[in-house]
């Protein structure tokens, strides 16, 4: 049997090393969820920020209620640089709102509406998806979301 | 509901069934009396070598009617492999099915059956079972047994596991293996299976076996060891043993009350359909078992590392206390971070924070073993064999896994890849390099034991290990690499931008289930070759009466 050269350097490098890395990470991640709270899913309560679209899923759609009433399944349509707070819910099962590109992913509870903010800044087609398994036709809760 | 003509025929033959287990159930006590004479009671009380001697070691359906600890470890060895080879076929099926953006040859239900049963009976046949067989098959001699008892409790246990395990292949329910609440309920095919309950009530089974395995092997490690064995050279794997076994008994009851909570649901919907989005509260007590259920298909592949590795590098192992320490911190940690599943669920900053911050720090026991394996790499002398690969794998994997878990464990990063293919490559890079690679690693170490002194096709063997590996490599990295661009998982069918990663995905799944095979095809020709060598390994100490 071999013995460790510089035992205690070897030992003292890597718990520092790993402690260094997941406190650094850690931090980042409390001071993100300071700045960045709205940015996350939240259940409805604070003031919303922007323009408010209600959302609701159902087996097997997403429906997009803007503020002047309209309603449009399958598509969101957005405007470019401009600030958005979603108010999601279900009718049914549980869903999960996710958008990739900005980084929008929150859940559809029935009767535990969710609220998130964001901003689209890059004019664009993009997807959304359902992502919480919700039976026969989960895979085709999917769509597009098209900012002008 | 009035008198229904079905449910007294069904409920006749489930009867006349009950009645016939027993009488098979008689005929084998009697079977096994004549067998072992009046056993156990002559032997002296402290030999615990005299006790290790009786039990039968090979594989063999004689196991199925004995009630010592091997035996039962041996029914779970071979039920866990029956079973992880039926999920793994529901497994590549669903890949090949991903082949093309549409539903090609499975249409969502069966799309849907199968994720659930891959999902629910690997992680219940395949992950549980092969820890309870494993512990009940190497914690008698690890700790020198002196007394095995409670056998027959165990053996009632095993049968819970199995009929719980067809139970859940034939409920072909599509609810997943989280049964989040509304979905379950929802009794049709498009909804969570007609019969879903049929699994709730399978996992429930498996879930009572397990608890009270759990304490039996907590009674054998703390109570019934060799006195030379004390808790400070207690070996590892029991260490990894009574971590798990702990883990079991806090959080499964947890689980095994919501599934009830939820059958009686079906009934009279008063726990979760009440108000308020209690749907959620479901989701909450499942987490609750969910998330210590993965380290309970961990910590004792943790320990089977820290049993091999010692053994093919010729050395003890870095640091014996570390380990320990890493292995009871597991267990206390593990329980504390189950909301990382629930970030986006509307938990709240504040509990998000929590979450987040507990699971960067279950990191450092995790940390704490790979950095006392490879230690023990470095100053030992590494002899390649097909167990060492597979350690070495497993440790490569874990920490791949690892450390995209700690990724998914920031908040931010988290609204980016939850739900999606990163988390399945995540799990699968321990569950398949870790847990699976182990669990073979100790089948192929116990091999001349298993297979009463046959050795294993060492080419054959090798094959099986490179595909595996190339296997998970290829099938978890192009699912890791999709997830970040946004690729959902659980889904039948998917958007045409995600075909490459699906494709080469679908090769990397079969390519393991070649792995797989090539295992099967090793295990049956040479096992029924001709006795070569003898039946010891370096696993467990040979034991001479």
């Amino acid at each position: 049997m071999r013995k460790l050269d510089n035992k205690t350097k070897v030992e003292l490098i890597w718990i520092v090393a790993v402690i260094a890395i997941l406190g650094w990470a850690a931090v980042s991640n409390a001071s993100y969820l300071h700045t960045n709270s709205v940015n996350i899913a939240n259940p409805v309560g604070s003031s919303p920020e922007g323009v408010v679209i209600n959302v609701t899923g159902y087996q097997w759609a997403w429906a997009f209620q803007y503020p002047n009433g309209t309603i449009s399944t399958d598509v969101l349509y957005l405007n470019n640089n401009t600030t958005y707070t979603l108010m999601v819910s279900s009718k049914d099962v549980i869903h999960d709102l996710y958008i990739p590109q900005f980084g929008v992913n929150v859940y559809a509870v029935n009767g535990h509406p969710n609220q998130i903010t964001f901003k689209p800044t890059k004019a664009g087609t993009y997807i959304f998806e359902c992502v919480e398994y919700c039976g026969e036709y989960h895979y085709e809760m999917r769509g597009t979301v098209v900012v002008t | 509901m009035g008198f229904s003509f079905e449910l007294a025929v069904f409920g006749s033959t489930i009867a006349i069934l009950i009645i016939m287990g027993f009488l098979l159930y008689y005929f084998a006590v009697d079977y096994r009396r004549n067998l072992l004479g009046n056993g156990n009671s002559e032997l002296p009380k402290k030999e615990s070598n005299a006790i290790l001697s009786k039990m039968s070691r090979e594989l063999s359906f004689t196991a199925f009617i004995m009630d010592d600890s091997k035996s039962i470890g041996i029914r779970y060895i071979i039920t866990s492999l029956a079973l992880f080879f039926i999920a793994g076929l529901a497994g590549i099926g669903m890949r090949l099915s991903l082949w093309f953006p549409n539903p090609s040859f499975l249409t969502p239900v069966q799309y849907n059956i199968l994720l659930t049963a891959h999902g629910t009976l690997m992680l219940y046949g395949w992950a549980v079972g092969g820890i309870l067989g494993l512990s009940y098959y190497l914690l008698p001699t690890s700790i020198r047994l002196r007394k095995d008892s409670l056998g027959v409790v165990s053996s009632i246990m095993y049968w819970m596991f199995l009929v719980g395990s067809l139970f859940i292949i034939f409920s072909r329910s599509t609810a997943t293996w989280y049964f989040y609440y509304p979905l379950v309920d929802q009794l049709t095919a498009s909804g969570g299976g007609t019969l879903s309950f049929g699994s709730l009530i399978g996992v429930m089974l498996i879930l009572v076996a397990t608890v009270v395995s759990s304490i039996i092997f907590l009674k054998m490690i703390f109570l019934d060891r060799d006195e030379s064995i004390r808790l400070s050279n207690l070996p590892l794997f029991a260490w990894s043993i009574v971590s798990t076994a702990f883990l079991i008994i806090a959080s499964a009851p947890v689980s095994i009350i919501a599934d009830g909570f939820l059958i009686y649901d079906l009934i009279n919907p008063i726990f979760f359909q009440a108000a308020n989005g209690t749907a959620l509260a479901y989701a909450i007590l499942f987490w609750f078992w969910g998330h210590p259920i993965v380290y309970v298909a961990v910590i004792p592949a943790f320990g089977l590392i820290y049993e091999l590795l010692p053994r093919f590098t010729g050395t003890k192992i870095y640091s014996y206390k570390a380990g320990v320490l890493s292995l009871l911190l597991l267990m206390v940690l593990s329980g504390t971070v189950w909301g990382h599943h629930l970030f986006n669920s509307g938990l709240g900053t504040v509990w998000d924070l929590i979450f987040s911050t507990t699971s960067f720090i279950v990191a450092v026991p995790s940390a704490m073993s790979v950095f006392n394996w490879i230690a023990t790499m470095w100053v030992g002398r590494i002899r390649i064999t097909v167990p060492t690969l597979f350690i070495i794998n497993a440790i490569i994997d874990f920490i791949i896994g690892g450390v995209s878990g700690v990724m998914a464990a920031d908040v931010g990063v988290n609204q980016l890849i939850h739900g999606t293919y990163a988390i399945t490559a995540h799990f699968h890079f321990i569950l398949l390099g870790l847990t699976t690679g182990m669990a073979f690693a100790a089948i192929y170490v116990l091999f001349p034991t298993l297979t009463g002194g046959r050795n294993y096709n060492i080419p054959m063997a090798k094959v099986h290990f490179y595909l595996t590996s190339i296997g998970t490599w290829v099938m978890s990295g192009f699912w890791l690499v999709g997830g970040f661009a946004g690729m959902p998982r659980r889904v039948a069918g998917y958007f045409g931008i995600f075909q490459t990663y699906q494709d080469a995905a679908a090769i990397g799944g079969v390519i393991l289930g070649l792995g797989y095979l090539i295992f099967l095809i090793n295990f049956l020709y040479s096992g029924s070759r001709p006795v070569e060598t003898g039946t010891g390994n370096i696993l467990e100490e040979e034991v001479s009466a």
